[in-house]
Protein backbone atom coordinates (compact mmCIF):
# COMPACT_ATOMS: atom_id res chain seq x y z
CA UNK A 1 0.00 0.00 0.00
CA UNK A 2 1.45 3.50 -0.67
CA UNK A 3 -0.24 6.35 1.05
CA UNK A 4 0.21 10.01 0.60
CA UNK A 5 -0.77 12.68 4.11
CA UNK A 6 -1.19 15.85 4.07
CA UNK A 7 0.78 17.03 0.27
CA UNK A 8 0.96 20.36 0.44
CA UNK A 9 2.50 22.93 -2.55
CA UNK A 10 1.74 26.06 -3.20
CA UNK A 11 3.72 28.64 -6.10
CA UNK A 12 4.23 32.17 -4.57
CA UNK A 13 0.54 32.70 -3.34
CA UNK A 14 -0.87 30.09 -5.45
CA UNK A 15 -2.07 27.42 -3.45
CA UNK A 16 -1.99 24.36 -5.64
CA UNK A 17 -2.24 21.26 -3.66
CA UNK A 18 -4.02 22.15 0.01
CA UNK A 19 -3.63 19.01 2.54
CA UNK A 20 -4.02 16.26 -0.46
CA UNK A 21 -4.30 12.62 1.51
CA UNK A 22 -4.79 9.75 -0.50
CA UNK A 23 -4.05 5.52 0.05
CA UNK A 24 -3.74 3.63 -2.66
CA UNK A 25 -4.09 -0.22 -2.90
CA UNK A 26 -1.51 -2.39 -5.18
CA UNK A 27 -2.74 -2.99 -8.07
CA UNK A 28 -5.01 0.39 -8.45
CA UNK A 29 -5.53 1.86 -11.32
CA UNK A 30 -5.99 5.70 -10.09
CA UNK A 31 -7.71 7.93 -13.05
CA UNK A 32 -7.06 12.04 -11.67
CA UNK A 33 -9.16 14.30 -13.38
CA UNK A 34 -10.28 17.90 -12.85
CA UNK A 35 -10.09 20.97 -14.74
CA UNK A 36 -7.20 22.90 -16.26
CA UNK A 37 -4.74 24.20 -13.74
CA UNK A 38 -6.01 22.53 -10.88
CA UNK A 39 -2.78 20.68 -9.85
CA UNK A 40 -2.95 17.24 -11.16
CA UNK A 41 0.41 17.34 -12.80
CA UNK A 42 1.88 19.11 -9.73
CA UNK A 43 0.36 16.05 -7.59
CA UNK A 44 2.42 13.56 -9.87
CA UNK A 45 5.03 15.93 -9.52
CA UNK A 46 5.43 16.41 -5.97
CA UNK A 47 5.34 12.34 -5.27
CA UNK A 48 9.04 12.04 -6.95
CA UNK A 49 9.87 14.53 -5.88
CA UNK A 50 10.77 16.59 -9.38
CA UNK A 51 8.47 19.68 -7.67
CA UNK A 52 9.54 20.45 -4.03
CA UNK A 53 5.75 20.79 -1.61
CA UNK A 54 5.95 22.05 1.67
CA UNK A 55 4.41 19.93 3.64
CA UNK A 56 3.61 15.95 2.63
CA UNK A 57 4.67 12.55 3.30
CA UNK A 58 4.43 9.43 1.41
CA UNK A 59 4.53 5.76 2.79
CA UNK A 60 5.92 3.16 0.67
CA UNK A 61 7.28 -0.34 0.32
CA UNK A 62 7.53 0.07 4.26
CA UNK A 63 9.13 3.66 4.20
CA UNK A 64 8.33 6.83 5.13
CA UNK A 65 9.71 9.79 3.45
CA UNK A 66 9.02 13.19 3.93
CA UNK A 67 8.92 14.76 1.00
CA UNK A 68 9.23 18.38 1.81
CA UNK A 69 12.62 17.73 3.03
CA UNK A 70 15.68 17.45 0.60
CA UNK A 71 17.31 14.41 1.43
CA UNK A 72 19.47 13.66 -1.74
CA UNK A 73 19.56 9.66 -0.32
CA UNK A 74 15.81 9.74 0.21
CA UNK A 75 14.87 11.31 -3.31
CA UNK A 76 16.81 8.67 -5.29
CA UNK A 77 15.27 6.21 -3.38
CA UNK A 78 11.55 7.34 -3.83
CA UNK A 79 12.78 7.83 -7.94
CA UNK A 80 13.67 4.42 -8.08
CA UNK A 81 10.82 3.12 -6.48
CA UNK A 82 8.22 5.39 -8.96
CA UNK A 83 8.02 5.27 -12.92
CA UNK A 84 6.93 8.79 -14.80
CA UNK A 85 5.57 8.75 -17.81
CA UNK A 86 5.56 12.36 -19.32
CA UNK A 87 3.34 14.28 -21.32
CA UNK A 88 6.11 15.40 -23.93
CA UNK A 89 7.60 11.71 -23.94
CA UNK A 90 11.32 12.84 -22.90
CA UNK A 91 13.05 10.32 -24.82
CA UNK A 92 16.81 11.13 -24.60
CA UNK A 93 17.10 12.38 -27.88
CA UNK A 94 20.60 11.35 -28.69
CA UNK A 95 19.63 7.70 -27.90
CA UNK A 96 18.06 4.59 -29.53
CA UNK A 97 14.92 3.46 -28.67
CA UNK A 98 16.92 0.78 -26.75
CA UNK A 99 19.36 2.66 -25.07
CA UNK A 100 16.61 4.77 -23.80
CA UNK A 101 15.08 1.70 -21.75
CA UNK A 102 18.69 0.67 -20.80
CA UNK A 103 19.51 3.98 -19.72
CA UNK A 104 18.41 3.74 -16.48
CA UNK A 105 19.26 -0.10 -15.71
CA UNK A 106 23.01 0.52 -16.59
CA UNK A 107 23.40 3.95 -14.82
CA UNK A 108 21.03 3.25 -11.55
CA UNK A 109 20.49 0.05 -11.47
CA UNK A 110 23.91 -0.97 -12.10
CA UNK A 111 22.96 -3.93 -14.25
CA UNK A 112 25.78 -5.36 -16.76
CA UNK A 113 25.27 -4.29 -20.36
CA UNK A 114 24.02 -7.51 -21.45
CA UNK A 115 21.01 -8.14 -18.66
CA UNK A 116 20.36 -4.25 -19.25
CA UNK A 117 19.89 -4.98 -22.86
CA UNK A 118 17.63 -8.76 -22.43
CA UNK A 119 15.86 -6.66 -20.44
CA UNK A 120 15.34 -3.61 -22.32
CA UNK A 121 14.38 -5.56 -25.24
CA UNK A 122 11.49 -7.24 -23.53
CA UNK A 123 10.15 -3.67 -22.43
CA UNK A 124 10.20 -3.08 -26.14
CA UNK A 125 8.82 -6.14 -26.78
CA UNK A 126 6.13 -5.19 -24.21
CA UNK A 127 5.06 -2.18 -25.58
CA UNK A 128 5.21 -3.40 -29.67
CA UNK A 129 8.90 -1.48 -30.44
CA UNK A 130 10.78 -4.02 -30.60
CA UNK A 131 11.32 -3.65 -34.22
CA UNK A 132 12.23 -0.27 -33.79
CA UNK A 133 15.28 -0.76 -30.79
CA UNK A 134 17.76 0.85 -32.89
CA UNK A 135 15.49 3.80 -33.87
CA UNK A 136 16.61 7.23 -32.75
CA UNK A 137 13.21 9.60 -31.12
CA UNK A 138 13.55 11.61 -33.63
CA UNK A 139 12.86 9.35 -36.33
CA UNK A 140 9.61 7.96 -34.31
CA UNK A 141 6.27 8.99 -34.15
CA UNK A 142 4.90 10.76 -30.99
CA UNK A 143 2.88 7.48 -30.15
CA UNK A 144 5.49 5.23 -31.05
CA UNK A 145 7.81 7.74 -28.83
CA UNK A 146 5.82 7.47 -25.95
CA UNK A 147 5.28 3.36 -25.71
CA UNK A 148 9.23 3.50 -25.57
CA UNK A 149 9.18 6.04 -23.06
CA UNK A 150 6.80 3.89 -20.96
CA UNK A 151 9.15 0.71 -22.05
CA UNK A 152 11.43 2.99 -20.45
CA UNK A 153 9.73 3.71 -16.67
CA UNK A 154 8.29 -0.31 -16.97
CA UNK A 155 12.36 -1.33 -16.93
CA UNK A 156 12.48 0.01 -13.92
CA UNK A 157 10.03 -2.00 -11.95
CA UNK A 158 8.70 0.68 -10.35
CA UNK A 159 6.23 0.45 -7.44
CA UNK A 160 4.47 2.83 -8.45
CA UNK A 161 3.91 4.52 -12.31
CA UNK A 162 2.99 7.98 -12.73
CA UNK A 163 1.51 9.40 -15.87
CA UNK A 164 0.97 12.65 -16.83
CA UNK A 165 -1.52 13.16 -19.54
CA UNK A 166 0.12 10.94 -21.76
CA UNK A 167 -1.56 11.15 -24.90
CA UNK A 168 -2.17 14.87 -24.70
CA UNK A 169 0.76 15.93 -26.95
CA UNK A 170 -0.30 12.80 -29.81
CA UNK A 171 -1.90 13.66 -33.15
CA UNK A 172 -5.59 11.89 -32.69
CA UNK A 173 -4.59 8.67 -34.81
CA UNK A 174 -1.90 8.22 -32.52
CA UNK A 175 -3.60 7.96 -29.18
CA UNK A 176 -4.95 4.57 -29.90
CA UNK A 177 -1.87 2.63 -29.50
CA UNK A 178 -0.69 4.32 -26.79
CA UNK A 179 -4.01 3.67 -24.00
CA UNK A 180 -4.15 0.51 -25.42
CA UNK A 181 -0.66 0.32 -24.37
CA UNK A 182 -1.71 1.70 -21.08
CA UNK A 183 -4.71 -0.66 -20.50
CA UNK A 184 -1.71 -3.77 -21.22
CA UNK A 185 0.15 -2.50 -18.70
CA UNK A 186 -2.58 -1.71 -16.09
CA UNK A 187 -3.93 -5.24 -16.53
CA UNK A 188 -0.38 -6.78 -15.79
CA UNK A 189 -1.28 -5.21 -12.23
CA UNK A 190 0.98 -2.04 -12.45
CA UNK A 191 -0.01 0.29 -9.59
CA UNK A 192 -0.22 3.63 -10.93
CA UNK A 193 -1.61 6.89 -10.99
CA UNK A 194 -3.06 7.99 -14.67
CA UNK A 195 -3.66 11.88 -14.96
CA UNK A 196 -5.92 12.13 -18.57
CA UNK A 197 -8.33 13.90 -20.38
CA UNK A 198 -9.21 11.09 -22.35
CA UNK A 199 -12.78 10.35 -20.15
CA UNK A 200 -14.05 7.94 -21.61
CA UNK A 201 -10.26 5.86 -21.36
CA UNK A 202 -10.31 6.22 -17.49
CA UNK A 203 -13.18 5.36 -17.17
CA UNK A 204 -12.47 2.21 -18.67
CA UNK A 205 -9.50 1.33 -17.08
CA UNK A 206 -9.14 2.36 -13.68
CA UNK A 207 -10.88 1.25 -10.87
CA UNK A 208 -10.78 4.48 -8.93
CA UNK A 209 -11.52 7.99 -10.28
CA UNK A 210 -10.12 10.79 -8.32
CA UNK A 211 -11.86 14.01 -9.01
CA UNK A 212 -8.68 16.94 -8.45
CA UNK A 213 -10.07 20.51 -7.76
CA UNK A 214 -8.90 23.95 -5.62
CA UNK A 215 -6.23 21.84 -4.42
CA UNK A 216 -8.39 19.15 -2.61
CA UNK A 217 -9.93 15.49 -4.37
CA UNK A 218 -13.49 16.11 -4.10
CA UNK A 219 -14.44 13.02 -5.84
CA UNK A 220 -13.39 9.96 -4.70
CA UNK A 221 -14.69 6.17 -5.63
CA UNK A 222 -15.24 3.89 -8.60
CA UNK A 223 -15.53 5.31 -12.28
CA UNK A 224 -19.53 4.25 -12.45
CA UNK A 225 -20.04 6.49 -8.73
CA UNK A 226 -17.45 9.65 -9.64
CA UNK A 227 -18.89 9.68 -13.34
CA UNK A 228 -22.65 8.97 -13.17
CA UNK A 229 -23.36 10.19 -9.41
CA UNK A 230 -21.20 12.82 -8.44
CA UNK A 231 -21.62 14.36 -5.28
CA UNK A 232 -19.93 17.72 -6.20
CA UNK A 233 -21.29 20.41 -8.09
CA UNK A 234 -18.04 21.43 -9.27
CA UNK A 235 -17.75 18.10 -10.70
CA UNK A 236 -20.91 18.06 -11.75
CA UNK A 237 -20.03 21.16 -14.15
CA UNK A 238 -17.17 20.00 -15.27
CA UNK A 239 -19.00 17.23 -16.62
CA UNK A 240 -21.08 19.13 -17.84
CA UNK A 241 -19.01 20.93 -19.87
CA UNK A 242 -17.18 17.85 -21.07
CA UNK A 243 -20.46 16.89 -22.55
CA UNK A 244 -20.21 13.92 -20.84
CA UNK A 245 -22.99 13.22 -18.91
CA UNK A 246 -24.83 12.20 -22.49
CA UNK A 247 -23.21 8.85 -22.35
CA UNK A 248 -23.65 6.72 -25.55
CA UNK A 249 -25.86 4.83 -23.45
CA UNK A 250 -28.10 6.99 -24.13
CA UNK A 251 -27.83 7.35 -27.75
CA UNK A 252 -29.62 5.52 -30.01
CA UNK B 1 68.79 45.77 -57.35
CA UNK B 2 67.48 43.53 -55.40
CA UNK B 3 63.71 42.07 -56.25
CA UNK B 4 61.10 44.57 -54.01
CA UNK B 5 58.87 40.98 -53.88
CA UNK B 6 60.73 37.83 -54.06
CA UNK B 7 58.47 35.09 -54.57
CA UNK B 8 61.19 32.59 -53.72
CA UNK B 9 61.83 33.37 -50.34
CA UNK B 10 58.46 32.53 -49.53
CA UNK B 11 58.96 29.25 -49.86
CA UNK B 12 63.03 29.07 -49.13
CA UNK B 13 62.65 29.13 -45.56
CA UNK B 14 59.00 27.53 -45.14
CA UNK B 15 60.91 24.27 -43.84
CA UNK B 16 63.11 26.06 -40.95
CA UNK B 17 59.93 28.21 -40.11
CA UNK B 18 57.99 24.90 -39.73
CA UNK B 19 60.18 23.26 -37.91
CA UNK B 20 58.66 25.08 -35.25
CA UNK B 21 54.90 24.24 -35.86
CA UNK B 22 54.95 21.23 -33.33
CA UNK B 23 55.67 24.00 -30.81
CA UNK B 24 52.80 26.19 -32.28
CA UNK B 25 50.53 23.04 -32.20
CA UNK B 26 51.32 22.02 -28.91
CA UNK B 27 50.90 25.07 -27.23
CA UNK B 28 47.23 25.06 -28.87
CA UNK B 29 46.17 21.97 -28.21
CA UNK B 30 47.47 21.56 -24.58
CA UNK B 31 45.74 25.03 -23.56
CA UNK B 32 42.78 24.20 -25.25
CA UNK B 33 42.66 20.76 -23.55
CA UNK B 34 43.10 22.55 -20.62
CA UNK B 35 40.30 25.69 -21.13
CA UNK B 36 37.73 23.04 -22.67
CA UNK B 37 38.29 21.34 -18.91
CA UNK B 38 38.12 25.04 -16.83
CA UNK B 39 35.36 25.99 -18.94
CA UNK B 40 32.84 23.33 -18.76
CA UNK B 41 33.82 23.93 -15.06
CA UNK B 42 32.90 27.19 -14.63
CA UNK B 43 30.02 26.99 -16.90
CA UNK B 44 28.36 24.12 -14.69
CA UNK B 45 29.16 26.56 -11.71
CA UNK B 46 27.08 29.53 -13.61
CA UNK B 47 24.03 27.00 -14.70
CA UNK B 48 23.53 25.77 -11.25
CA UNK B 49 24.10 29.11 -9.72
CA UNK B 50 26.68 27.87 -6.63
CA UNK B 51 26.81 30.70 -4.26
CA UNK B 52 29.25 32.98 -3.98
CA UNK B 53 31.64 30.62 -6.78
CA UNK B 54 29.22 32.17 -9.75
CA UNK B 55 30.14 35.48 -8.53
CA UNK B 56 33.84 34.36 -8.19
CA UNK B 57 33.13 33.19 -11.62
CA UNK B 58 31.19 36.44 -12.89
CA UNK B 59 33.98 38.77 -11.75
CA UNK B 60 37.06 36.23 -13.53
CA UNK B 61 35.43 36.56 -16.75
CA UNK B 62 35.23 40.15 -17.01
CA UNK B 63 38.64 40.49 -15.80
CA UNK B 64 39.57 38.05 -18.57
CA UNK B 65 37.18 39.70 -21.31
CA UNK B 66 38.50 43.13 -20.64
CA UNK B 67 42.49 43.03 -20.47
CA UNK B 68 44.74 42.25 -23.75
CA UNK B 69 45.49 38.60 -24.23
CA UNK B 70 49.49 40.34 -24.61
CA UNK B 71 48.93 42.09 -21.07
CA UNK B 72 47.51 38.44 -19.54
CA UNK B 73 50.38 36.72 -20.73
CA UNK B 74 53.54 39.19 -19.38
CA UNK B 75 51.56 39.10 -16.45
CA UNK B 76 51.53 35.37 -16.16
CA UNK B 77 55.10 35.52 -17.56
CA UNK B 78 56.72 37.94 -14.72
CA UNK B 79 53.58 36.67 -11.99
CA UNK B 80 54.33 32.58 -11.67
CA UNK B 81 57.63 33.08 -11.12
CA UNK B 82 57.36 35.60 -8.70
CA UNK B 83 54.53 33.61 -6.55
CA UNK B 84 56.53 30.47 -6.74
CA UNK B 85 59.47 32.96 -5.22
CA UNK B 86 56.94 33.65 -2.54
CA UNK B 87 56.02 30.33 -1.56
CA UNK B 88 59.16 28.78 -1.97
CA UNK B 89 60.52 31.73 0.77
CA UNK B 90 57.55 31.04 2.51
CA UNK B 91 58.64 27.20 3.11
CA UNK B 92 62.38 28.39 3.17
CA UNK B 93 63.44 26.43 0.04
CA UNK B 94 65.71 28.34 -2.39
CA UNK B 95 64.20 29.03 -6.07
CA UNK B 96 65.41 30.21 -9.12
CA UNK B 97 62.99 31.57 -11.08
CA UNK B 98 64.50 31.32 -14.27
CA UNK B 99 63.35 27.93 -13.99
CA UNK B 100 60.46 28.06 -15.33
CA UNK B 101 60.01 27.54 -18.87
CA UNK B 102 58.24 30.06 -21.10
CA UNK B 103 55.92 27.45 -22.43
CA UNK B 104 54.92 26.83 -19.45
CA UNK B 105 53.61 30.66 -18.48
CA UNK B 106 52.31 30.55 -22.26
CA UNK B 107 49.87 27.50 -22.01
CA UNK B 108 48.60 28.70 -18.62
CA UNK B 109 47.46 32.30 -20.13
CA UNK B 110 46.59 31.18 -22.76
CA UNK B 111 44.31 28.22 -21.35
CA UNK B 112 42.94 30.97 -18.66
CA UNK B 113 42.18 32.97 -21.44
CA UNK B 114 40.44 30.78 -23.60
CA UNK B 115 38.30 29.49 -20.90
CA UNK B 116 36.84 32.57 -20.00
CA UNK B 117 35.12 32.41 -23.71
CA UNK B 118 34.70 28.27 -23.60
CA UNK B 119 32.48 28.97 -20.23
CA UNK B 120 30.58 31.17 -22.21
CA UNK B 121 29.83 28.82 -25.30
CA UNK B 122 29.23 25.55 -22.60
CA UNK B 123 26.76 27.58 -20.74
CA UNK B 124 24.89 28.26 -24.09
CA UNK B 125 24.85 25.01 -25.07
CA UNK B 126 24.27 23.20 -21.08
CA UNK B 127 20.94 25.77 -21.39
CA UNK B 128 20.08 24.52 -24.72
CA UNK B 129 19.31 20.98 -23.35
CA UNK B 130 15.72 20.56 -23.00
CA UNK B 131 14.76 20.52 -19.33
CA UNK B 132 12.36 17.65 -20.50
CA UNK B 133 15.66 15.13 -20.80
CA UNK B 134 16.64 16.06 -17.54
CA UNK B 135 13.88 15.81 -15.70
CA UNK B 136 13.32 12.33 -17.48
CA UNK B 137 16.96 11.11 -16.20
CA UNK B 138 16.16 12.46 -12.35
CA UNK B 139 12.82 10.50 -12.75
CA UNK B 140 15.31 7.43 -13.21
CA UNK B 141 16.86 7.98 -10.02
CA UNK B 142 19.81 9.44 -11.77
CA UNK B 143 22.38 12.08 -9.17
CA UNK B 144 23.38 15.29 -10.90
CA UNK B 145 26.68 14.16 -11.68
CA UNK B 146 25.04 10.90 -13.65
CA UNK B 147 22.36 12.88 -15.76
CA UNK B 148 25.37 15.40 -16.62
CA UNK B 149 27.99 12.67 -17.44
CA UNK B 150 25.49 10.74 -19.11
CA UNK B 151 22.37 12.89 -20.68
CA UNK B 152 23.37 16.68 -20.23
CA UNK B 153 27.19 16.28 -21.66
CA UNK B 154 26.65 14.62 -24.71
CA UNK B 155 24.07 17.01 -26.14
CA UNK B 156 25.86 20.10 -25.02
CA UNK B 157 28.75 18.95 -26.98
CA UNK B 158 27.06 18.42 -30.33
CA UNK B 159 26.02 21.55 -29.66
CA UNK B 160 29.34 23.34 -28.55
CA UNK B 161 31.15 21.84 -30.81
CA UNK B 162 30.96 24.57 -34.05
CA UNK B 163 31.83 27.36 -31.01
CA UNK B 164 34.45 25.27 -29.70
CA UNK B 165 35.93 24.54 -33.47
CA UNK B 166 36.21 28.82 -33.80
CA UNK B 167 37.54 28.71 -30.19
CA UNK B 168 40.79 26.69 -30.92
CA UNK B 169 40.96 28.29 -34.31
CA UNK B 170 41.53 31.46 -32.41
CA UNK B 171 43.63 29.67 -29.99
CA UNK B 172 45.81 28.59 -32.38
CA UNK B 173 46.25 32.63 -34.00
CA UNK B 174 46.61 33.12 -30.41
CA UNK B 175 50.07 31.77 -29.55
CA UNK B 176 51.63 33.82 -31.88
CA UNK B 177 52.10 36.18 -29.01
CA UNK B 178 53.71 33.49 -27.16
CA UNK B 179 57.08 35.48 -27.97
CA UNK B 180 56.16 37.35 -24.68
CA UNK B 181 56.86 34.35 -22.68
CA UNK B 182 59.90 33.67 -24.94
CA UNK B 183 58.72 30.88 -26.67
CA UNK B 184 59.69 30.16 -30.02
CA UNK B 185 57.42 29.22 -32.02
CA UNK B 186 56.50 29.91 -36.07
CA UNK B 187 55.84 33.79 -35.41
CA UNK B 188 58.97 33.97 -33.43
CA UNK B 189 61.27 31.44 -36.06
CA UNK B 190 59.27 33.82 -38.81
CA UNK B 191 60.96 36.87 -36.93
CA UNK B 192 64.22 35.92 -36.20
CA UNK B 193 64.79 34.47 -40.06
CA UNK B 194 63.28 37.81 -41.42
CA UNK B 195 66.14 39.81 -38.67
CA UNK B 196 68.78 37.56 -40.37
CA UNK B 197 67.67 38.08 -44.22
CA UNK B 198 65.79 41.29 -44.04
CA UNK B 199 62.66 39.87 -46.00
CA UNK B 200 60.55 40.25 -43.35
CA UNK B 201 57.71 40.86 -46.01
CA UNK B 202 58.19 37.30 -47.28
CA UNK B 203 58.66 35.65 -44.46
CA UNK B 204 55.44 36.98 -42.76
CA UNK B 205 53.79 36.16 -46.13
CA UNK B 206 54.69 32.25 -45.63
CA UNK B 207 53.52 32.57 -41.96
CA UNK B 208 50.10 34.03 -43.39
CA UNK B 209 50.19 30.71 -45.37
CA UNK B 210 50.88 28.36 -42.81
CA UNK B 211 48.31 29.62 -40.27
CA UNK B 212 45.51 29.64 -43.25
CA UNK B 213 46.33 25.99 -44.13
CA UNK B 214 46.42 24.80 -40.74
CA UNK B 215 43.08 26.84 -39.77
CA UNK B 216 41.65 25.10 -43.20
CA UNK B 217 42.89 22.03 -41.72
CA UNK B 218 41.13 22.12 -38.25
CA UNK B 219 37.73 23.33 -40.00
CA UNK B 220 37.63 20.63 -42.02
CA UNK B 221 38.36 18.47 -38.48
CA UNK B 222 35.74 20.00 -36.60
CA UNK B 223 33.42 19.52 -39.73
CA UNK B 224 34.04 15.54 -39.90
CA UNK B 225 33.30 15.63 -35.89
CA UNK B 226 30.20 17.54 -36.47
CA UNK B 227 29.11 14.78 -39.10
CA UNK B 228 30.41 12.12 -36.74
CA UNK B 229 28.24 13.30 -34.27
CA UNK B 230 25.22 14.06 -35.58
CA UNK B 231 21.85 11.25 -35.26
CA UNK B 232 22.04 9.40 -38.59
CA UNK B 233 18.81 10.49 -40.93
CA UNK B 234 18.37 7.02 -42.36
CA UNK B 235 17.57 4.67 -39.35
CA UNK B 236 18.29 1.78 -41.38
CA UNK B 237 21.83 2.18 -41.20
CA UNK B 238 21.85 2.67 -37.81
CA UNK B 239 24.41 -0.10 -36.17
CA UNK B 240 23.51 -2.10 -33.57
CA UNK B 241 26.61 -0.57 -30.66
CA UNK B 242 25.38 -2.09 -27.73
CA UNK B 243 25.64 -5.62 -29.59
CA UNK B 244 29.62 -4.66 -30.12
CA UNK B 245 30.04 -3.97 -26.56
CA UNK B 246 31.96 -7.08 -24.80
CA UNK B 247 29.88 -8.98 -22.97
CA UNK B 248 30.42 -8.32 -18.99
CA UNK B 249 31.14 -4.72 -19.74
CA UNK B 250 29.87 -2.17 -17.14
CA UNK B 251 29.37 1.78 -17.39
N1 LIG C 1 6.83 25.84 -11.92
C1 LIG C 1 5.72 26.57 -11.63
N2 LIG C 1 5.84 27.83 -11.18
C2 LIG C 1 4.75 28.56 -10.87
N3 LIG C 1 3.50 28.11 -10.98
C3 LIG C 1 3.31 26.86 -11.42
C4 LIG C 1 4.41 26.02 -11.78
N4 LIG C 1 3.93 24.83 -12.19
C5 LIG C 1 2.59 24.92 -12.10
N5 LIG C 1 2.21 26.13 -11.64
C6 LIG C 1 0.83 26.54 -11.38
O1 LIG C 1 0.24 25.58 -10.58
C7 LIG C 1 -1.10 25.35 -10.97
C8 LIG C 1 -1.29 23.87 -11.24
O2 LIG C 1 -0.54 23.50 -12.37
P1 LIG C 1 -0.57 22.01 -12.95
O3 LIG C 1 0.31 22.00 -14.12
O4 LIG C 1 -0.27 21.08 -11.85
O5 LIG C 1 -2.08 21.84 -13.38
P2 LIG C 1 -2.75 20.65 -14.17
O6 LIG C 1 -3.92 20.23 -13.35
O7 LIG C 1 -1.76 19.63 -14.50
O8 LIG C 1 -3.28 21.36 -15.46
P3 LIG C 1 -3.38 20.82 -16.95
O9 LIG C 1 -4.62 19.98 -17.02
O10 LIG C 1 -3.52 22.06 -17.77
O11 LIG C 1 -2.14 20.06 -17.24
C9 LIG C 1 -1.36 26.24 -12.16
O12 LIG C 1 -2.05 27.37 -11.70
C10 LIG C 1 0.00 26.61 -12.65
O13 LIG C 1 -0.02 27.91 -13.18
MG1 LIG D 1 -0.85 18.97 -16.30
Amino acid sequence: MIEITNLKKKFRDNIVLDGINMKIQKGDVVGIIGPSGTGKSTLLRCINQLEQPEQGKIQMDGKEIDLSRKNKKEILELRKNTGMVFQKFNLFEKKTALENVMEGLLVVQKKSREDAKKAAQEQLERVGMAAWANHYPRHLSGGQQQRVAIARALAMKPSLLLLDEPTSALDPELVGEVLETIKKVAEEGFTMLLVSHEMNFIRHVSNRVIFLDGGKIVEDGTPRQVFEHPVNQRTVEFFTKMNLMNQPEYVI
Amino acid sequence: MAKLFDVQAVFSHLSEILAYLPVTLELAVISMLIAVILGLILAVIKINHVPVLTAAVNVFVSVIRGTPIIVQLYITYFGIPMVLKYISTRNGTEFQSGNVPGIFCAIVALSVNESAYIAEIFRGALQSVGTGQIEAANALGMTYFQALRRIILPETLTVALPGLGNSFIGLIKGTSLAFTCAVVEITAQGKIIGGRTYRYFEVYVSLALIYWVVTIVVEQLVKLLERKNEIPENAALVTERVCEAKPGQRI
